[in-house]
């Protein structure tokens, strides 16, 4: 469903010249599955998620959604894909329910068919309540559930969670929880970005660990644990990031006795 | 294009902005309410105003001749224009003070006359010290023309007194102004004593015919004192003025009737204006100063807010993001947001004008009405006529278009609001400053004058001056014409608007900027240090600025160089600059930024050698292209202005015969070949196809090299002639087949001119009979083409230029450098890649 090979993305930094944002990428994602990708901040977790759903180009490598390439036929791509994030924000100045229409409107919805959609995804995410409420005047799990039904109303084969529980009270974020488990059962195809290792050790089926733009280690969690022999995800976690910082940090010093 | 998501996105936009109370109030509120408010302002303002009488002080009105002026304290109503204006004079007289009797009133005009008798006693100070001045100055004359010694006095002693003199009449001024400041009185007539027995004594030596007593005619005459430096004053001093001529007038006409002599004598030409405007006019009149004016500046402004909305603030609110995984593309996105700010832009600008318009109409009828102020005066104002309306309803829609894309662009490179508001300032200067431009008189849309064709093609300017042409007379057809180029152009610089707009919502970093520290220092490191390859885009559009803005700060230089030669050394000066012009205005500043800012200047300026091909239809191509060119632009001379001064200078020198032909074309082929090309072919080219847009590249580039050449006519021609030259250089990846075919171009124009010139000078019997006859023809003193020739080199142009666009297609020679990131991340590694 989802193929990322060898994925790089580059920005011009003043400060620090060319930095690597995301380097030589790879995975798979099957339908029915739920890929975690767990990673501190600034990882390269949202540049890579941002470059599936076609915002950015990458700047060598290739990914496919569904077959089709990001930057060959972004508009399929979009089709295809329900992109949920901390950085789509929903319109101050429009109602729960005319978003979520409007969006299904965007999708090419038939309009018999969003009329339903639209209920059955008010009714399952329990949206009634403030479906006439402005964006503005909503709370933030009101907020997240109108994201959610923006993200799936044109039910796509590929869904993409970038932390979508950051900043959620643990009632709302359980909720959210629910409904990825709902839709993995559904056999859609779920990338899951998070850097909370709860959250990847409930959902996820198999798991990549991501930092400073390269993937570390990559695997069901139970095959990453016999690996590192690290029954604990959180040490397991810590433990894989220290040693390739330590790795960096000699190769650098390396350069720089090979350079002076 | 998907225009039903187009469709989508404008009306969530519309709705959204309707929803926005702040635009709300910008947009429609706001004209609504603000023009009547200041109309009833003005009007207020204008009854208050119109209240106040302003005093006038008479002394010795006692000797004032008949007929009568005074009636009590106000002037007689006969006298003025508009009777009604006798109320806004008061006048302070003895008689008049006497009438009032006691009270207040009485004891503050008697004030004032207390301050007027004060007034005229420094008046006869200041008469009497000039009139010993004068005599002084007479004095001190006569002492230095005539070596008599008549007098006692020394010259010294005289000059001293005139000193004295002098000082004393500055006291005197200086307490004059200081009393008339410091009093009431607005205008003081000083009125000399006999005024009234001095006339009826000229009047009756007019009826004796007696000319003996010539010198009876002088006598004191009456002083008018006023303050120009107030206002107050100078309103009192226009009417009391048009009293005492009317007034004055009388006297002079019963002077006349007594003396047995026709009115007209005083009147010798008498000249009678003939006004022609109709009310309707008039009204025109004003309408087309105003509105192109308002309409300009009401686009801009309604266009602004809702851009920077729709734009910057989808960033500041975090929904860009959103928007952007939408299957709409860029450019469905930007279209729908386009016409939302495009739909206010336009409802803004007729509110705006509508409420103007309505309020002035209201208000100048109710002045009208009332018959008082200064409104009363402009006359009833008429609403402009439906063929005028359309006219500004058509001409709103490319005017609205062009500022909404300036606008959308503008707010999406902004991060937040905040800093869209800051790019409304010089948005709305520069559209104020053209407006401004626009309202003068001289500036219309006719070709009266030579650069006049130049404004029907100017942004915004062209619009506005149609619309000042139309708004005077709907019919007017020869401004009629003249839509067409105004339509045209501007509907293409609209669309230059909308794809900059695109640009910059396809651009990541411009959408993803985020709030990153700028330091001018860490900058200019980056960009000297980090050095890339080739020139970035910007980087070529500022070597074009550079170019530009060296170019126009030398001219003034090189005229003088020229106008400071002898004609007989002018042609060889004016080559010697052409070649320094060349070499230190375009070629110097590529060639700098090259070796400064990229890492490759072999690479940015194409120093490779070409193949063959390339060489050898680049020889071939300007034989088949020159004929065109030139027939083209015969062709299309009605549309150009007449060639300024010095590009006439210049064709004359490149024919002149006594040059000699190696300096003229290494002044006009070599020179311009090798440092253009350089320029324009290296440097610029190459950094407008950074990112592989071949055809925007070639096209942007073949402009830039156009407007370097200032002159309309070249601009044009070498407009074209860069297309031909940036597709070459693109195909062949080198510098050298443009460098040749430009320098084979400019030759056969110079030969072209020269042999013209010598077979016309007797051998034309000749080229008839010969066989070039069938090729080239003699007119005007010049060599021309024929039909046949034209023929020919259109085949053979078509034909290389179809192999130019052929050849190069399937290689990777104008692949965009930016894939080539792909491969390595640092820079240094991309010198292998690109190695040949």
């Amino acid at each position: 469903m989802i193929s990322v090979q060898q994925l790089t993305k580059g920005f011009d930094d003043l400060r620090r010249g060319w930095v690597a944002a995301l380097d030589q990428v790879s995975f798979d994602v099957q339908p029915g599955e739920i890929f975690g990708l767990l990673g501190p901040n600034g990882a390269g977790k949202t540049t890579c998620l941002r470059i599936l759903s076609t915002v950015l180009r990458p700047s060598s490598g290739t990914a496919t959604v569904s077959g089709f390439d990001v930057v060959k036929h972004p508009t399929e791509v979009r089709q295809r894909i329900g992109f949920m994030s901390n950085n789509t924000g929903i319109y101050d100045r429009m109602t729960a329910f005319e978003m979520v229409e409007y969006y299904g409107r965007l999708y090419g919805l038939p309009d018999d068919l969003l009329k339903l959609r639209l209920e059955r995804l008010f009714d399952t995410l329990q949206m009634n309540d403030f479906r006439d409420t402005l964006g503005a005047k909503m709370s933030t799990g009101m907020k997240q559930k109108v994201s959610i039904a923006r993200a799936i109303v044109h039910d796509p084969p590929v869904i993409i969670f970038d932390e979508p529980t950051c900043g959620l009270d643990v009632l709302v974020a359980r909720k959210v929880l629910a409904t990825v488990q709902l839709l993995k059962d559904q056999g859609k195809c779920i990338i899951f970005s998070t850097h909370i290792m709860r959250e990847v050790e409930k959902l996820c089926d198999r798991i990549a660990i991501i930092h400073k733009g390269a993937i570390l280690a990559m695997g069901t969690l139970t095959e990453l644990q016999e690996q590192h022999q690290q029954p604990d995800t959180e040490e397991l976690f810590f433990d894989l990031i220290a040693r390739y910082d330590q790795q960096n940090q000699a190769t650098q010093s390396e350069f720089r006795l090979a350079t002076s | 294009m998907n225009w039903l998501n187009v469709k989508l996105i404008f009306l969530r936009e519309v709705r959204d902005q309707l929803r926005d109370r702040r635009t709300l109030f910008m947009i429609a509120v706001l004209p609504l309410l603000l023009y009547p408010a200041m109309g009833i302002g003005m009007l207020q303002m204008t009854l208050l105003f119109s209240e106040q009488p302003r005093t006038v002080v008479i002394l010795g009105e006692k000797h004032l001749p008949p007929p009568q002026l005074l009636d009590g304290d106000k002037f007689v109503s006969n006298w003025f224009n508009n009777p009604a204006d006798a109320d806004k004079l008061k006048v302070i007289t003895d008689t008049s003070v006497e009438l009032v009797g006691g009270g207040l009133h009485a004891a503050q005009n008697l004030l004032l006359l207390e301050q007027a008798r004060a007034l005229r006693e420094h008046i006869e100070q200041h008469t009497a010290v000039g009139n010993e001045l004068k005599q002084a100055e007479t004095k001190r004359r006569q002492r230095l023309t005539s070596s008599a010694d008549s007098s006692d006095e020394s010259l010294a002693m005289i000059q001293q007194r005139i000193g004295q003199l002098q000082a004393r009449q500055v006291d005197i001024d200086h307490e004059l102004m200081d009393l008339f400041a410091s009093s009431q009185i607005q205008v003081l007539i000083v009125v000399p004593d006999g005024l009234k027995e001095n006339i009826e004594r000229v009047n009756r030596l007019i009826v004796e015919r007696d000319h003996s007593h010539a010198a009876g005619f002088s006598y004191p005459r009456p002083t008018i004192v006023k303050n120009r430096a107030d206002d107050k004053s100078v309103v009192a001093y226009a009417r009391v003025r048009e009293v005492l001529d009317a007034w004055e007038g009388e006297i002079l006409r019963q002077r006349l009737t007594a003396a047995a002599l026709p009115e007209e004598l005083t009147k010798p030409v008498g000249s009678a204006p003939l006004d022609l405007a109709a009310e309707e006019q008039i009204s025109a009149n004003v309408w087309s100063k105003l509105f192109p004016a308002l309409l300009v500046i009401m686009a801009v402004t309604g266009a602004f807010y809702p851009a920077v909305d729709v734009a910057a603030g989808e960033k500041e609110r975090g929904t860009m993001e959103t928007l952007l995984i939408c299957p709409a593309t860029r450019t469905e996105i930007v279209l729908g947001k386009f016409f939302t700010v495009m739909c206010f832009s336009m409802s803004t600008a007729l509110l705006n004008l509508m409420s103007i318009g309505a309020t002035g109409h209201y208000m100048l009828s109710v002045a009208g009405g009332m018959g008082r102020g200064a409104l009363a005066e402009a006359g009833v104002i008429t609403l402009p006529t439906a063929p005028a309306l359309t006219w500004l309803l058509i001409l709103l829609i490319p005017l609205s278009a062009f500022f909404s894309a300036m606008c959308l662009a503008l707010a999406t490179f902004a991060r937040s609001s905040k800093e869209g508001q800051y790019y409304l300032t010089p948005l709305l200067m520069v559209s104020i400053g053209l407006t401004v431009f626009c309202l003068s008189p001289a500036v219309e849309i006719y070709p009266v004058h030579q650069a006049s064709w130049f404004y029907s093609v100017m942004p915004v300017v062209n619009i506005a001056l149609l619309l000042k042409a139309l708004l005077l007379n709907p019919g007017n057809t020869g401004a009629l014409i003249f839509a067409v180029p105004v339509l045209a152009t501007s509907i293409g610089y609209s669309l230059l608007a909308l794809w900059w707009a695109i640009e910059q919502f396809s651009s990541e970093s411009v959408l993803f900027r985020d709030g990153e520290r700028f330091e001018v220092g860490l900058w200019l490191k980056h960009l000297l240090r980090e050095k890339e390859p080739t020139p970035t885009f910007t980087e070529a559009g500022f070597c074009f600025v550079i170019i530009l803005l060296a170019q126009f700060a030398s001219m003034r230089a090189f005229g003088q160089s020229i106008a400071s030669t002898t004609p007989d050394e002018m042609g060889v000066q004016m080559m010697k600059l052409m070649v320094i012009q060349q070499l230190a205005i375009i070629a110097c500043p590529a060639l700098f930024m090259a070796l400064i800012l990229t890492a490759s200047v072999r690479q940015s300026l194409r120093l490779w050698l070409p193949k063959w091909k390339f060489v050898a239809v680049a020889s071939l191509l300007p034989f088949a292209l020159h004929p065109l060119s030139l027939e083209l632009m015969a062709s299309m001379q009605w549309f150009f202005p007449q060639l300024p001064e010095g590009a006439t200078r210049l064709l004359k020198a490149m024919g002149d015969r006594e040059q000699s032909l190696p300096l003229i074309l290494i002044a006009l082929a070599a020179a311009p070949a090798i440092c253009e090309e350089l320029a324009f072919r290296g440097f610029v080219l190459t950094g407008f196809n950074r990112n592989g847009r071949t055809r925007v590249a070639i096209c942007l580039s073949a402009l830039a090299f156009g407007v370097m050449h200032m002159v309309p006519q070249q601009v044009f021609n070498a407009t074209l002639l860069g297309i031909v030259l940036g597709l070459i250089a693109l195909r062949s990846n080198s510098l050298l087949p443009g460098v040749i075919f430009h320098f084979l171009f400019n030759s056969i124009s110079v030969v072209r001119e020269r042999v013209g010139f010598q077979i016309a000078d007797g051998h034309a019997e000749q080229l008839r009979q010969s066989f070039w006859h069938w090729f080239v023809l003699l007119e005007d003193g010049g060599l021309r083409y024929t039909w046949l020739t034209l023929v020919i080199s259109g085949f053979a142009a078509s034909a290389c230029l179809w192999w130019v666009w052929q050849s190069g297609r399937a290689k990777p020679t104008s692949k965009p450098v930016n894939n080539l990131f792909a491969s390595g991340l640092a820079p240094a590694k991309q010198h292998s890649t690109f190695a040949p």
